[in-house]
């Protein structure tokens, strides 16, 4: 995929982001909105109400056949064959000695299909390699299909799905995929996010997607730009790849034992070189600090050596202050402090995630 | 409207003449890119700097960014209040929200944009 401007792709909402005064830049080889005028307030309207983001840049991939859970069992790093049918789950591409390539929800769909959400950046990598993994299965691409995601996020999301669909009973389980009934006919959903707060992932059409962005629109719910989208999902300490995870981090360094069930007997790429792995030795931590916002790369001191780098940072909206994440030995301890381009200020080490999950309420 | 009284960087940040002291500040492109702030580090007095030399830090909710000096010269006042309102030079970045009065030798603001090639390079920025 290319990153030159011409060459971007769009969203089939392009058009509704730029009426909205979306400030639009190149994400992952898309053009995207980052921001509607306010990365703060839009992260607020998520924490407080309900907020929106396309997020139809990330790759939908649909595996079908008959041995197909098996063979996803072997192909990722988490447990696919006792996946119940209507039910999502959270789990990562491995290489061989157990680095993170990616991070994806698979969705099982039926006994024998599953959808696939990877991120956009890594779509042909994943794609590639998945092919060559699930020989034999039918694999489809439908990223560029005219449809699209869009995250639904926040304490009133719920309220919204109730008056898009009419039926006050409405109350599907966390991580539960379901339909509802709307006025553009037959929208399929997941209860999951990327925010920490209770909300959903629509997953319109190509006939769907503008007249449900516009009846989220009519119903008050704010629009979210990617800005805000990695503010809310720092707070909630969710890992984005590129950042917390990568090919150096095993999913052990992550934290992320829950996206490799079953690791220590199942078959898996990737799964004898975590059995082998000795306990990490650094781990995840968070930060916060003053004013200063702690950007990717920046130096971590501890008693002034340094002992890690930041993996992300943000100005936390639910804190008020700036936070952050950075990789550090185990066994330091002391006082922590940030290089902020050459000047050094005082960091205070916080308990993971900064933000309580609400997700699951 | 952007003042037609001034010279421009194509970092954006402006220098207004008058005598032999400069104001310096950056445009409302800059503040609008940038969008909302949350940090901003200005010299003391007495500094001194070459052009195109970083005097402090602008810093927003989405990126940080240098505050390059336009001229040569001493600084001799900053607008320090304005570090605690910053809300000052998201709204008036040409007038209440400069940044620093700078003394200079001579008249050296050589090779600075005036207002028409400054918005020639915003329109194609934007």
């Amino acid at each position: 995929m290319s990153t030159t401007t011409s060459q971007l792709l769009s969203t089939p909402l392009h058009q509704q982001h730029i009426d909205l005064g979306g400030k639009i830049v190149p994400f992952a080889g898309w053009s995207m909105p980052v921001d509607y005028g306010s990365i703060l307030n839009e992260a607020k309207a998520v924490r407080e109400g309900s907020g929106v983001f396309d997020v139809s840049h990330m790759a939908r991939f649909v595996f079908r056949g008959e041995d197909v859970a098996n063979k996803l069992d072997y192909a990722l790093g988490g447990c696919i064959t006792d996946q119940l049918v209507g039910v999502a789950r959270y789990t990562m591409l491995l290489q061989d000695d157990a680095g993170i390539l990616d991070d994806l929800l698979t969705y099982r769909l039926a006994d024998d299909e599953f959808m696939l959400v990877v991120n956009a950046s890594n779509r042909d990598r994943d794609w590639d390699l998945l092919t060559e993994r699930l020989n034999g299965v039918e694999c489809s691409d439908l990223t560029e299909d005219g449809g699209g995601i869009l995250a639904l996020q926040g304490p009133e999301s719920l309220n919204v799905l109730r008056q898009l669909s009419g039926d006050d009973n409405f109350a599907p389980a966390f991580l539960g995929l379901g339909e509802i009934e709307t006025d553009f006919g037959t929208l399929f959903f997941a209860r999951t996010g990327y925010t920490g707060e209770h909300g959903y992932e629509l997953f319109p059409s190509a006939e769907q997607i503008v007249p449900l962005w516009m009846a989220l629109m009519s119903l008050d719910v704010t629009p979210v730009g990617l800005g805000s989208r990695d503010i809310l999902r720092l707070e909630a300490a969710l890992p984005l790849y590129g950042h917390e995870i990568h090919e150096s981090i095993t999913p052990f360094d992550a934290g992320l034992r829950f996206g490799v069930r079953g690791w220590k007997t199942r078959d898996f790429i990737g799964g004898d070189a975590l059995r082998a792995l000795p306990e990490p030795d650094k781990h995840l931590i968070g930060f916060t600090c003053e004013k200063r916002i702690p950007r990717e790369g920046y130096n971590v001191l501890c008693d002034g050596e340094i002992v890690g780098t930041i993996c992300s940072g943000a100005m936390s909206v639910a804190l008020g202050k700036p936070i952050a994440t950075a990789y550090v030995p185990k066994n330091v301890d002391g006082e922590f402090s940030i290089d902020f381009r050459g000047k050094p200020h005082a960091a205070n080490c916080v308990d993971l995630p900064f933000v309580p999950h609400r997700s699951r309420d | 409207m952007r003042p037609n009284d001034r010279s421009y960087l194509d970092s954006h940040e402006w220098a207004k003449i008058d005598g032999n002291i400069v104001t310096v500040g950056i445009s409302d492109f800059a503040v609008e890119q940038l969008g909302e702030l949350v940090y901003l580090d200005l010299p003391e007095a007495g500094a001194t700097f070459i052009a195109g030399e970083a005097f402090g830090e602008v810093e927003s909710v989405k990126a940080v960014s240098d505050l390059n000096c336009p001229v040569v010269g001493e600084v001799l006042e900053v607008n320090s209040g304005l570090c605690d309102n910053l809300e000052d030079l998201q709204n008036n970045p040409f007038e209440s929200g400069w940044l620093m009065k700078v003394k200079i030798e001579g008249d050296n603001l050589d090779g600075m944009l005036d207002l028409a090639a400054y918005e020639e390079l915003v329109s194609s920025q934007s």
